[in-house]
């Protein structure tokens, strides 16, 4: 036991002292945070340019004569100001508690900059008769002031219908080439804003009073269980998010251990080091060290990527929302999924002499690996179909179904579980015996490399 | 006599190929063997189901008194002839590894680590990188990763190969120390001179069978040419008169002078006198029988081609 845990060891320090692997470990989810904090800034306008600020000046025929003073009053400072304020605490209203806290903490001033620059528009009243095609001339005339960027045609018929019962007109929108996406729907917005205030205003209805009535506040849902009650919202997306976390982490954790294995078996093999390892421990001594050594490895990378998400959720009061039980159930069924792929990648590397030949015989298990990523999505959205349940206990996959339906909304009875920890762990006895005979004979096998039949006759052989 | 390694009725097959067939071998405690044979004959395969590193198809070895090397592995050092290192580790981290693996780790390692590469002339490397070393410097630590637990039983597979003379020598002194100090050694080698300076007893293979197994001078004896080697002090003088010196059998020229050839029974120091009255001598010595004559004479009987290759693959030294 001794020897292995010396194998073991060496294989641990090989991996984990490394400058690569340690950049996995703590670059990845500097990385990840890193973007985290840089993307938003990135594609966040406030700090594309500096801040964008939609500007220019709009031409407008208003047959009604009604739009236009709507309009007007609309993109008066102040009132821009005063729906923008509006808009924001709608924005937080949905917003998770502790961002809610901190928006509410911030000073007027920081929250104004937070919004960025209010609107400069200009508002220039062509004739109500005006010749549109005239009209369309005066976005590209050469003119001082600020740029040409709208012409805003509203229909005559636009407040006040033909005759009873008849339709209401809208308007014709007309931009100077070019024009932000942003400035376009600003302008659809506030022109149907203010046709529905001139049509309001029209019928001598109180506009206040009309969106009072329209208000109804949405009141976050909650479940409520056995166990107490959640935000109905938070958990969705939350329970929706999860087993595609949980099987990222196993993959990961497993893929990880498994190049390990794979690349050190090889370089041992290669430069012949493996025959003076086995003048000291036998073949599975030396299997079980490097399996120890790299599940060592794995589960420190796991362990830091678990330990920043579950770090993660109590900064943002939401760990109630992760049963710990399924971190317990994730390692168990990380270790099930890792002695089976892990094992078989050591007998990958222990039948090939070099990295190409491994690619071309750990296609086949590289393929089963990937299975879990095609089927998530139809495993998240209905995790106890057929499907589901067939990929949660069909050996070597069943680890990853068993975990994304756990996590899941609605996880198995706890019978399936422990069946497919059953099935795990005979898998892994039967991937451990296989491997350790190809181990065994391969480690030594130099030339040509093994064909499926060849691999065939070693495990008979052995 | 204790036996360190006893191998019974051996056999191992690859495939078609018979690598060992039936071999009986059987080394004393404190031997110092050597098992010689050219390329293929089943040297390597032989040690590795020593080492149980392999298995046999059938028969049994014991090692160290023990059904199995794997009961003995911390008694026993052992030096493949594939040698290896890991590129990226360091020499004392190395050693320290295959010292702690043959259980002699313990307090004290790194000072026995040094004490071991100043004694094989690398003081100072234990920081190097193992693909910083020449090829000498890495078989010599090799040798020292072998040697380090002080093994009962020391199994050298091709050690000199590859290496430049002086650091033969060295190794060949390193050999001999460990020897003095008790151990067993069994020396396999396809180049049997270095056998036959090193080893008190041979155990020739060929084709997967052995083909003598003998003490060096029980060799020498039993392949006792009677032969004596002369060359004259005057390269023109006439030597034919050397033909009717008493007990000469023959003379006929070698490579350096004349193989003088006596008659059954006669005194090869006494006729070396006559020898030299009959004809000054620049050199005049017994031709000991060399084990690569002995081998072919075994082997390869009276079939002269193939006598020449075998001389040519037991001269050859590996690349």
């Amino acid at each position: 036991m001794t020897r292995v845990l010396h194998v073991a060891l060496r294989d641990f320090l090989a991996t984990a002292a490394t400058r690569g692997f340690l950049f996995g470990l703590l670059g990845m989810p500097l990385l990840l945070g890193l973007a985290a904090i840089v993307l938003p800034r990135i594609f966040d306008d406030a700090f594309r340019d500096g801040a964008y600020r939609i500007e220019g000046q709009y031409a407008v025929i208003d047959p009604t004569g009604a739009v236009l003073p709507e309009m007007r009053a609309a993109l008066a400072p102040e009132a821009v100001a005063r729906r923008r304020r509006a808009e924001f605490r709608g924005r937080l209203d949905e917003a998770p508690a502790p961002l809610r806290g901190l928006a509410e903490a911030a000073s007027a001033q920081a929250l104004e900059e937070a919004l960025g620059p209010a609107p400069d528009v200009r508002l220039t009243a062509l004739a109500a008769d005006a010749d549109v095609e005239a009209a369309k001339g005066w976005l590209h005339e050469e003119a001082d002031g600020p740029r040409r960027t709208a012409l805003i045609v509203v229909h005559e018929h636009a407040v006040a219908p033909t005759g009873p019962g008849g339709p209401l007109g809208a308007y014709d929108l007309y931009v100077a080439p070019g024009l932000d996406d942003r400035d376009v729907a600003f302008l659809h917005r506030h022109v149907r804003d203010a046709i529905v205030g001139a049509r309001v205003a029209a019928r001598s209805l109180d506009r206040a009073e009309i969106d009072a009535l329209l208000r109804v506040p949405r009141p976050p849902a909650a479940t409520v269980g056995p166990d107490g009650e959640r935000p109905l919202q938070a958990s969705l997306r939350f329970n929706a998010f999860l087993p595609l976390v949980f099987m990222g982490l196993l993959l990961m954790g497993i893929m990880t251990g498994g190049q390990i294995m794979l690349t050190s078996t090889i370089e041992e093999k290669s430069t012949r080091v493996v025959e003076v390892l086995l003048s000291a421990v036998s073949p599975m001594e030396l299997m079980a060290g490097k399996l120890l050594g790299a599940v060592a490895a794995s589960l420190l990378l796991m362990a830091v990527y678990i330990g920043l998400g579950v770090a993660a959720l109590a900064s943002f009061s939401m760990f109630g929302l992760l049963d710990p039980l399924l971190i317990v159930h994730l390692l168990i069924f990380f270790l099930l999924g890792f002695f089976v792929i892990g094992s078989l990648m050591l007998a990958v590397g222990a039948a090939v002499n070099d990295m190409t030949e491994a690619q071309s015989l750990q296609m086949p298990l590289m393929l089963v690996v990937m299975i879990p990523w095609f089927i998530w999505p139809a495993i998240s959205r209905d995790p106890n179909s057929a499907l589901a349940v067939t990929v949660s206990h069909l050996p070597p996959v069943n680890t990853f179904g068993m975990v994304m339906r756990m996590a899941s909304s609605q996880p198995p009875p706890w019978w399936e579980v422990w069946l497919s920890i059953g099935t795990g762990l005979a898998s892994v006895a039967a991937a451990v015996w296989v491997a350790a005979k190809v181990f065994r004979i391969g480690l030594l096998m130099h030339g040509k490399p093994p064909n499926l039949r060849t691999l065939l006759r070693w495990v008979r052989a052995a | 006599m204790e036996t360190a390694v006893r191998m019974t009725g051996v056999r191992k097959v690859f495939g078609r190929t018979v690598a060992v067939a039936d071999l009986d071998l059987e080394v004393p405690r404190g031997g110092l063997y050597g098992f010689i044979g050219p390329n293929g004959a089943g040297k390597t395969t032989t040690i590795r189901m020593i080492m149980s590193i392999l298995f046999p198809d059938a028969g049994e070895v014991r090692v160290l008194g023990r059904g199995s090397a794997l009961d003995a592995k911390d008694r026993i050092g052992y030096l493949p002839e594939e040698r290896g290192l890991y590129k990226r580790m360091k020499v004392r981290p190395f050693l320290r590894y295959a010292a702690r693996l043959k259980g002699a780790g313990g307090a004290g390692l790194d000072r026995r680590i040094a004490a071991a590469l100043e004694r094989v002339g690398l003081g100072g490397v234990e920081s190097k990188r193992c693909d910083e070393l020449s090829k000498g410097m890495a078989q010599k630590v090799q040798f020292v990763a072998a040697t380090l637990h002080a093994p009962d039983l020391l199994i050298l597979d091709e050690p000199f190969s590859g290496l430049d003379p002086v650091s033969m020598r060295m190794l060949r002194g390193l050999v001999i120390e460990e020897h003095r100090r008790g151990a067993t050694i069994l020396l396999s080698t396809h180049v049997m001179p270095q056998a036959e300076e090193i080893c008190q007893h041979v155990v020739m293979v060929h084709e997967g069978r052995k083909v003598l197994d003998a003490g060096l001078d029980e060799v020498r004896g039993r392949h006792d040419p009677r032969a004596i080697r002369f060359e004259p002090l005057d390269p023109r003088a006439d030597t034919a008169g050397l033909a009717a010196v008493a007990g000469v059998e023959r003379v006929r020229p070698d490579e350096r002078g004349l193989e003088i050839l006596l008659r059954a029974g006669t005194d090869p120091a006494a006729a070396m006198l006559r020898i030299l009255e009959a004809a000054p001598a620049a050199r005049i010595e017994l031709a000991r029988p060399r084990l690569e004559d002995v081998f072919v004479e075994l082997v390869a009987g009276s079939a002269a081609g193939r006598a020449d290759g075998l001389r040519a693959a037991l001269r050859e030294a590996p690349a």
